[in-house]
């Protein structure tokens, strides 16, 4: 049995296909062109740039820095206010969107260094837990 | 084949508890048609924009108006619904299909929603927690990052807008704001405020198109040109674009300019979609009404003001109109008519002679924007 399908029966994560869980950590999966390199998340089925049909996984860092972010006061009901939305630039050129934990909200800036973190983000119907991505300040330079 | 819009019709904005889409389209088509001064039984085709409105809700209009039996298409695009109900019915006409057709938006968003709208749960952004006005709030720090635009800048888009529409009484909001009401608003989204957002509106609004072939029988006099009617879809980000510009506006705005043979110089005065304070910035920056970067300085200078040198959402646009997703494109060009009519009273432009409208509609992960009119009507 490998490791996702190990993971996947007491984890359900919150969109099949974008993350991964490998020895116990998560990573983001994009999608890269294998014709021209764009490198997607979430990955199209068929290349936005040159219109490639050979798209292939690609593992995302953790690591990137805030390009733009707000603090959400007033939301639908599933959502807890206040919370912190920030997009975030990855090393391979993609900018992903994601809920920023582990900070004051106001002390989230532009540029900010930050590091992707799995968590619980829900239950499904099962009463499983759904796992999914959030942001965090990063630890370390 | 030159197309023209011989009537406008539109009900007030605002909040319609007693009252149900369809009750306020049959409003609005019924005006529409007598604006027109045509016997209803010439009009050949319809188009109803809508976004929240059901099954066959432009169907549910036509039996009510004496107009059921000719072929009718209800068209969703967002808040683009309504201009793309318009934009069908250009392109019939200018394929020589009819020369009479009717195009009318619709929405009665009080009894949909309360408080802010999102992308949709099943789209992967909304379901991390992005609503509408976060998407704009996060645009707004960059156009500040980017640009040094202020608070206050942004506030007073939303002053111009409300005190316009003051001036509108089809209007939603009657009473202008000031700046600091504005900055003391409640919170939404940050740096997003309640007065730097739209508000959740019921209304109608309709037009009446013809063909060159009918306009002089119709009346001329009255008649404005729909010079162009273009659409485009949000690509596919790659990369890291700014998120203080909007290429979708551009090439929607570049495919109108060209087919109206006009340029943004020549445009008098414009109705653009701001559904926040940021996104009337972002807008006319697309357009290129204004230099990217500049709006909100000249904005607040007062050269968007009614009187002032390009005068951007006279009619009190969607931040002080209201904003009726189905209906917002259609009553965009009812204000366009007006204006080059000369039929727009205190918030009249004068000697204005090229209009306008531009909406943008819906979002989508990994797309710009989901849906881009731009409408050109010339006098």
């Amino acid at each position: 049995m490998s490791e996702v399908e190990r993971v996947s029966e007491s984890y359900v994560p919150f969109r099949p296909g974008l993350l991964r869980f490998e020895g116990g950590r998560g990573v983001l999966v994009g999608g890269r062109c294998r014709s021209c390199g764009a490198v997607y998340f979430p990955a199209p089925e068929v290349c936005a740039r040159c219109q490639g049909q050979d798209l292939e996984g690609v593992d995302l860092s953790g690591r990137g820095t805030v390009y733009t972010y707000t603090v959400v006061r007033q939301s639908t009901p599933e959502f807890r206010t206040p919370y912190v939305l920030v997009y975030v630039d990855l090393p391979e050129g993609v900018r992903v969107l994601g809920q920023l934990v582990g900070c004051e909200p106001e002390a989230v800036r532009v540029g900010m260094p930050v590091e992707v973190v799995f968590e619980e983000v829900a239950r499904d119907p099962q009463g499983r837990p759904v796992v999914g991505w959030r942001f965090h300040p990063a630890t370390e330079a | 084949m030159d197309v023209y819009v011989v009537g406008a019709g539109m009900t007030k904005f605002g909040k319609h508890p007693d009252r149900d889409a369809v009750d306020l389209a049959v409003e609005a088509v019924n005006e529409a048609i007598r604006d027109a001064g045509v016997d209803r039984r010439r009009i050949q085709a319809a188009y109803c924009g809508h976004v929240y409105g059901g099954m066959v809700l432009g169907q549910k209009v036509l039996a009510r108006t004496g107009l059921a039996g000719i072929p009718l298409a209800n068209v969703e695009n967002a808040c683009s619904s309504g201009a793309t109900a318009i934009r069908e019915g250009y392109l019939a006409i200018r394929a020589g299909e009819y020369d009479v057709v009717l195009a009318f938006g619709v929405e009665h968003l009080t009894t949909r929603f309360r408080g802010a709208l999102t992308p949709g749960e099943e789209d992967l952004e909304g379901a991390l927690g992005l609503t509408m006005p976060a998407v704009y709030a996060m645009r707004a720090v960059r156009h500040m990052t980017e640009f040094g635009t202020t608070r206050e800048e942004l506030a007073y888009v939303s002053v111009k807008n409300k005190r316009n529409a003051s001036l509108n009484p089809y209007a939603q909001f009657q009473n202008p704001v000031t700046v600091e009401d504005v900055l003391n608003s409640r919170p939404i989204a940050d740096p997003l405020r309640l007065l730097d957002c739209c508000p959740v509106s019921d209304g109608a609004a309709a037009v009446v198109l013809a063909s060159e072939r009918v306009v002089g029988e119709l009346g001329r006099s009255r008649a404005v040109r729909l010079a162009a009617a273009s659409l485009r879809t949000g690509t596919v980000e790659v990369g890291l674009p700014s998120m203080a510009f909007e290429p979708l506006t551009r090439a929607t705005a570049q495919d109108a300019y060209e087919r109206a043979g006009v340029g943004p110089e020549d445009v008098d005065f414009a109705e653009v979609h701001d559904c926040f304070s940021i996104a009337e910035v972002l807008r006319v920056e697309g357009l290129g009404l204004y230099p990217v970067g500049e709006y909100p300085k000249r904005a607040a200078r007062g050269e968007a003001d009614i009187g002032g040198r390009l005068p951007i959402n006279p009619s009190g646009g969607l931040l002080g109109k209201g904003h009726p997703l189905g209906a917002t494109g259609v009553a965009q060009v009812v204000e366009l008519v007006r204006q080059l009519r000369g039929e727009a009273g205190p918030r009249q432009i004068e000697g204005a002679r090229v209009g306008l409208a531009h909406c943008r509609g819906g979002k989508a992960a990994g797309v710009e924007g989901a849906a881009c009119t731009v409408l050109i009507a010339t006098r």
